[in-house]
């Protein structure tokens, strides 16, 4: 069921015919005034249409050119995109692999720690110095007897402090 | 309905040029710009009455009619199919506009605007200066007076006025039905009798 304003539309453009058309125009209270009606609607077309047609695009090849130049900045942009997209997808691992790296990770930060700090250990103390801090005192000959060490280390030497000696050992003295 | 085709353009069907187009083809999308890129770009200057927001408002069409020609079936004319991109396009442009700009360009608000003579297509012959200036008057009150209009009834009366449209095409196009087509043609209608019926009574 039309309204009265689709069927008014339809009159004025002419859409209706048969049987419609004379019900509609039929039910026109002013059949004068609708007729008036129509002719300014008429009018109004013919202004339009005289007054404000087809606009010129000015520079259309150019129009063209930037819209090329805008597709491929885009398209180039999506492959782009996409590829990194795939790249993400590929380098994308799983949690058992997750797993075993965390593992493998571990185990080499272990190992480095243990050779680094055998390595320390082993720098620290020389032969020299192990085999003086092994050497036993003899208590009964020198009761009162300390060994210290003190490092200097930005003149690389070591130097051995000893109170209350009364003799070396045998093994040192040696050397 | 008018095209920039050429003869030998026009051989190569709509169709054709739009299968290629899905395939990837930019050059036959090219071809399809050329056909319709006045069209559309009068269309839109008419709905917004700037010559760079139209210019701008058409590329931005364009562009989004290939990124989406895959999703073209071919149940309607390409020109349809685009009108429904360019419409959506300018509406919500002109929607913005209108919430950005307080309200003013729907209302009676809007300046008188200099058109230039150069921007349009007719008269091709020369006319005499105070002749120009009538013209330029009247074109601006139409204008004026379209710019009172909804975005919705701007659309639905050029296209109906200017584009000698069916009501089926312009309903495919604004996306509604038909009877409401007819209604915003029945009342935009009566609102430019209204204000143009001085301009109109005295040609």
């Amino acid at each position: 069921m039309k309204t009265f304003e689709e069927k008014w539309t339809a009159w004025l453009d002419g859409q209706l015919s048969g049987r419609e058309l004379a019900e509609f125009e039929a039910s026109l209270p002013d059949k004068a005034a609708a007729e008036a009606e129509k002719t300014e609607a008429t009018k109004l077309r013919k202004l339009l249409k005289s007054e404000i047609g087809v606009q010129t695009l000015n520079n259309a090849e150019f129009f063209s050119h930037q819209l090329r130049e805008r597709i491929a900045r885009e398209s180039g942009g999506a492959s782009r995109v996409s590829g990194v997209r795939r790249m993400e997808s590929s380098t994308r691992w799983t949690v058992p692999r997750l797993l075993w790296t965390s593992a493998a990770s571990i185990a080499v930060f272990l190992a480095c720690t243990v050779l680094v700090m055998r390595d320390k250990s082993g720098s620290e103390e020389s032969q020299y110095l192990t085999q003086i801090l092994n050497a036993r005192v003899d208590p009964v000959v020198s009761p009162n007897a300390t060994v210290s060490i003190f490092e200097v280390k930005q003149d690389r030497v070591t130097v051995l402090w000893t109170e209350g000696l009364q003799t070396l050992p045998a093994d040192y003295a040696a050397k | 309905m008018q095209t920039e085709a050429t003869p030998v353009q026009a051989d190569v069907s709509e169709l054709d040029l739009v299968k290629r187009c899905q395939a990837g083809d930019t050059e036959a999308f090219d071809e399809l710009v050329t056909r319709y890129r006045t069209r559309v770009f009068s269309m839109i200057y008419n709905m917004v009455h700037n010559e760079q927001d139209a210019w701008d408002l058409a590329q931005d069409s364009f562009l989004k009619a290939w990124k989406s020609i895959k999703r073209f079936r071919g149940r309607s004319s390409f020109y349809t199919w685009i009108y429904r991109i360019v419409m959506n396009v300018t509406i919500d442009w002109l929607r913005k506009k209108h919430v950005k700009g307080g309200g003013t360009e729907f209302d009676d608000a809007i300046q008188l605007r200099q058109v230039e003579p150069a921007s349009k297509t007719v008269p091709k012959t020369e006319a005499l200066p105070h002749e120009m200036m009538e013209r330029d008057e009247i074109r601006a009150r139409i204008e004026r007076a379209i710019a009172q209009l909804s975005p919705e009834h701007r659309a639905v009366i050029l296209m109906k006025e200017l584009e000698d449209m069916q009501y089926h095409e312009i309903a495919e196009a604004v996306g509604c039905s038909i009877g409401t087509v007819m209604s915003r043609l029945f009342y935009a209608r009566k609102k430019l009798q209204n204000l143009l019926r001085d301009v109109y009574e005295n040609i």
